[in-house]
């Protein structure tokens, strides 16, 4: 007992502890409409395209946030151009402008390389989160969630039919406008906690794990923001034990829930399907 | 040339999710002659298709092509799909002639390199669809009835016997439906066959020869003349199908028991005109 | 002229850059043939998830003492054999899964590599390393890479057609599954290929911004094909020259010229249309 209680006496394993649990919260609120929409590699494309901006903030000694929103400001206009400009496939003009800004950030890094601790960025760094980059996380965190929690049914409305929405007189492009600033939020925030290359999970596991395991929004939400904050606690409370990578354990647990629930799930299950299958075409040799 | 058909035998299709896609469909399909699938979407159109083209394999049944299995036929190139202008990405780097090579492949060798007679083939199909003067035109640049016929032509170039049209009609106005029905028909009377998949009702009187009615199974089958009556489009449709009628007082001044009912579900209306509206088909477009 | 021409001699007097010089040109001919596929089928999430799923295969190779490639190889194609099952049994929409798969194998490889004493050194699988190729990952590369291009090189027009219209493909009797599985096989070796070099992210820039380039320009594949392989062999071999002079990353110079080199495409065919437009009327 003594043993399983021990990483509460650190202060940095409790810090990271309830940082990563709010983090993943937000995150897997966000992840229950994002992966309705079929704009997964967006939320990939903006956690590798503010990796400039977070460069240039820490070798000028600028919060990190607001290096992160710049860049991504930046990302998201050149990616609108680019694609009003030309015929390319949405998904290779995200992809080009990504991997450049990316590109550009390690070049940064590499004219520089000692002010910036860039595996930290990459692979997140949540045991070793000063208290100012803790404060910017906790105050992100604090502001998605009180809006999603505010604004949840009137993004449902927009996500799952932007006409009816119109109708209703909701106003759709401030909405949708909303919904980008806060997964963007989100993404600078998630960057700490499991770093840029795994940021994805954290804004679409979560959601597609509830999706399998229920049919209405609200319990879906529910259910993904608690996936979400159990697995980001528990992921780094266990890396003190196994002393690996936060990051990594908190999206391999992620992903170990979403198999059982693909497999296990009660009605969307691989099993139960198929078990519901086998009914039917029972049914149909007696009939 | 040996007769170019299509056997369907009791043809049943479940998809692993088990959707019953179609059940229990038995016809024939002979050459010569237009022959039009008509049904919702979801009746099972495209299902019809796919097994034709060996996309799926159905449940029970057995689809026989020119006297040959599914297979063998497509080895032949007997078969040929003129997709519809939605599924295709008019964005890719290809030329007019590009595409129209492309149903040559199934005759070139290992590395598709063309020969003397797949580029008199390809000219040869350019010529026939009035497309020789757009042949070095990236496909994106070309007009709606362009973009059909260059398919057309590539369907020509392979040779093939069979000609699966999906919505042939889809986006392009009536002048261009009326010249790309005549090309269809003269193809026809050559010895192919053609199936053409719709929901256009209007069109289907003045093109198609035959009709196939389907939801889920086979409804009716057989001469336009005979099958395509209201009742049975009714029956196809059930309530998906807009329906007007004009009778009385709106119609005529006198007591006339006619009435006009027209059918439709999209751009072409169907017009039918009679007592009971069912007797009597009013053509539309080109009559030949 | 002298110094011009040293600018190009002098870094060649070191055997590692002889090796990183080749070594670029190897992957931007490999990278740059398949980015036109990649491009035009829409699979550009597909490299990025691949690319980034190999990390575990990494680590369980070293501990099964087999080749590198070989797990790096398993594991890419396992992401997207994997993402395909995933999407065919759930209602999960396919980049989700693709999403959920890529990220999962990451981790699990992050985690692995931090707890399992490897020689993979994380930052040169990450960021790639190409100053630091051995000669044995050169011929490694080389001979995967070399397969890659023949095989696109010779079916070239096969894929084409399956990219453009696998309907018709299918018709016509070419094997379209063989096809699909071929491409996904072709896009896992040629990021191995590439791997040692680019590293995990920027490996899916090299298989992008070529194909970008080659789709803004060209009006047929083979064009496509030729300028995209023109763009990514100037990269490569200058982003090589200059991260030498002026003591940069090699890997993420190439990206930035690629895509400097986009940009410029981008203003020509504007450019050109403007022009046009202006002549018309």
């Amino acid at each position: 007992m003594e043993f399983l209680l021990e990483p509460f006496t650190y202060s940095y394993m409790v810090k990271a502890i309830w940082v990563s649990a709010l983090v993943g919260a937000t995150c897997a609120f966000l992840s229950s409409y994002l992966m309705l929409k079929g704009w997964s590699l967006m939320g990939d494309a903006l956690a590798h395209a503010i990796i400039p901006g977070v460069a240039l903030a820490y070798l000028l000694g600028l919060p990190y946030a607001a290096g992160a929103f710049f860049a991504g400001i930046l990302a998201a206009l050149s990616m609108n151009i680019v694609k009003r400009k030309t015929r390319l496939r949405e998904d290779t003009v995200i992809g080009l402008v990504f991997t450049t800004f990316f590109a550009i950030g390690l070049l940064l890094v590499s004219i520089n390389p000692t002010s910036v601790n860039i595996q930290g960025i990459i692979l997140g760094n949540i045991l070793a989160i000063s208290n100012e980059d803790a404060l910017q996380v906790v105050i992100i965190s604090f502001i998605c969630l009180l809006v999603l929690v505010l604004k949840w049914r009137d993004l449902m409305a927009v996500f799952f039919d932007e006409n009816h929405a119109r109708a209703l007189g909701l106003s759709v492009q401030p909405l949708q406008i909303l919904f980008f600033t806060l997964l963007s939020a989100a993404t600078v925030a998630a960057l700490q906690t499991v770093g840029a290359c795994l940021v994805i999970a954290m804004v679409v596991t979560p959601g597609a794990t509830a999706y399998i395991l229920t049919d209405r929004f609200n319990r879906l939400i529910v259910i993904a923001v608690l996936l979400g904050s159990i697995t980001s606690a528990v992921g780094a409370y266990t890396s003190f034990f196994l002393n690996a990578n936060p990051g990594g354990l908190i999206v391999t647990l992620q992903t170990l829930l979403f198999i059982a629930a693909f497999f296990f799930a009660p009605r969307h299950g691989l099993w139960a399907k198929h078990r519901a299958t086998k009914m039917i075409l029972k049914g149909n040799s007696h009939g | 040339m040996s007769k170019n058909s299509i056997q369907l035998e009791n043809i049943s299709v479940t998809y692993p999710n088990g959707h019953h896609a179609l059940t229990g469909v038995t016809a024939s399909i002979e050459a010569g002659s237009i022959c039009g699938l008509v049904g919702v979407n979801g009746a099972g159109k495209s299902t019809l298709f796919k097994a034709i083209m060996g996309f799926v394999k159905p449940s029970t049944g057995r689809v026989t092509i020119s006297g040959m299995a599914v297979k063998q036929a497509l080895k032949q190139n007997l078969v040929c799909y003129v997709p519809q202008t939605e599924e295709v990405d008019w964005n890719f780097p290809v030329l007019v002639e590009d595409v129209v090579m492309m149903g040559r492949y199934g005759h070139m060798g290992f590395l598709r390199h063309p020969s003397k007679a797949d580029h008199e083939a390809v000219t040869a199909a350019l010529e026939r669809t009035n497309m020789t003067e757009f042949r070095k035109r990236q496909i994106g640049e070309l007009s709606g009835g362009q973009k059909k016929r260059v398919f057309v032509a590539r369907a020509l170039a392979q040779g093939g016997q069979i000609i699966l049209l999906d919505e042939p009609f889809t986006g392009i106005d009536i002048k261009t439906e009326d010249a790309l029905i005549i090309l269809f028909r003269s193809l026809a009377a050559e010895g192919r066959l053609i199936l053409v998949s719709t929901h256009n009702l209007g069109s289907v009187p003045s093109f198609c020869d035959d009709v196939m009615l389907i939801n889920r199974t086979l409804l009716a089958h057989g001469p336009v003349e005979t099958v395509f009556t209201q009742e049975n489009l009714v029956k196809a449709f059930g309530g998906m199908l807009r329906h007007h009628q004009l009778v009385g007082a709106d119609l005529h001044d006198d007591e006339d028991k006619r009435s006009i009912t027209v059918l439709s579900d999209d751009e072409r209306p169907l017009v039918f005109y009679g007592e009971t509206g069912g007797q009597k088909i009013t053509k539309h477009g080109n009559k030949e | 002229m002298d110094s011009l021409l040293a600018f190009f001699t002098e870094p060649l007097a070191h055997e590692f850059m002889q090796r990183a010089l080749l070594m670029s040109v190897i992957i931007a001919s490999v990278c740059s043939i398949f980015s036109c596929f990649l491009v035009l089928k829409g699979w550009s999430l597909m490299g990025d998830a691949v690319s980034h799923a190999v990390l575990p295969g990494l680590a369980l190779a070293f501990v099964a003492g087999i080749p590198l490639a070989i797990g790096a190889f398993i594991a890419g194609l396992f992401c997207a054999l994997a993402t395909g099952y995933l999407k065919e049994n759930s209602r999960v929409k396919e980049d989700a899964v693709m999403g959920i798969v890529f990220s999962g194998m990451f981790a699990l490889g992050l985690v692995l590599i931090t707890k399992i004493e490897t020689d993979v050194h994380l930052l040169h699988v990450l960021f790639g390393n190409i100053l630091g190729i051995t000669q044995r990952d050169l011929i490694e590369a080389g001979i995967i890479a070399l397969l890659c291009a023949v095989i696109m090189l010779v079916k070239r027009k096969d894929l084409m057609l399956y990219c453009f219209d696998p309907v018709h493909a299918g018709t016509i009797g070419l094997p379209v599954r063989l096809l699909h599985f071929g491409l996904l096989i072709l896009l896992a070796l040629t990021i191995v290929s590439a791997l040692k070099a680019a590293g995990i992210i920027l490996v899916v820039a090299m298989l992008i911004a070529p194909g970008a380039i080659g789709f803004l320009l060209a009006r047929s594949f083979d064009h496509m094909l030729a300028i995209a392989l023109a763009a990514s062999l100037f990269s490569c071999i200058s982003g090589t020259i200059l991260s030498y002079h002026f003591d940069t990353a090699t890997a993420p110079l190439i990206v930035v010229i690629q895509a400097f080199l986009f940009l410029l495409a981008l203003l020509g065919t504007s450019l050109g249309t403007a022009t046009r437009t202006i002549i018309k009327a």
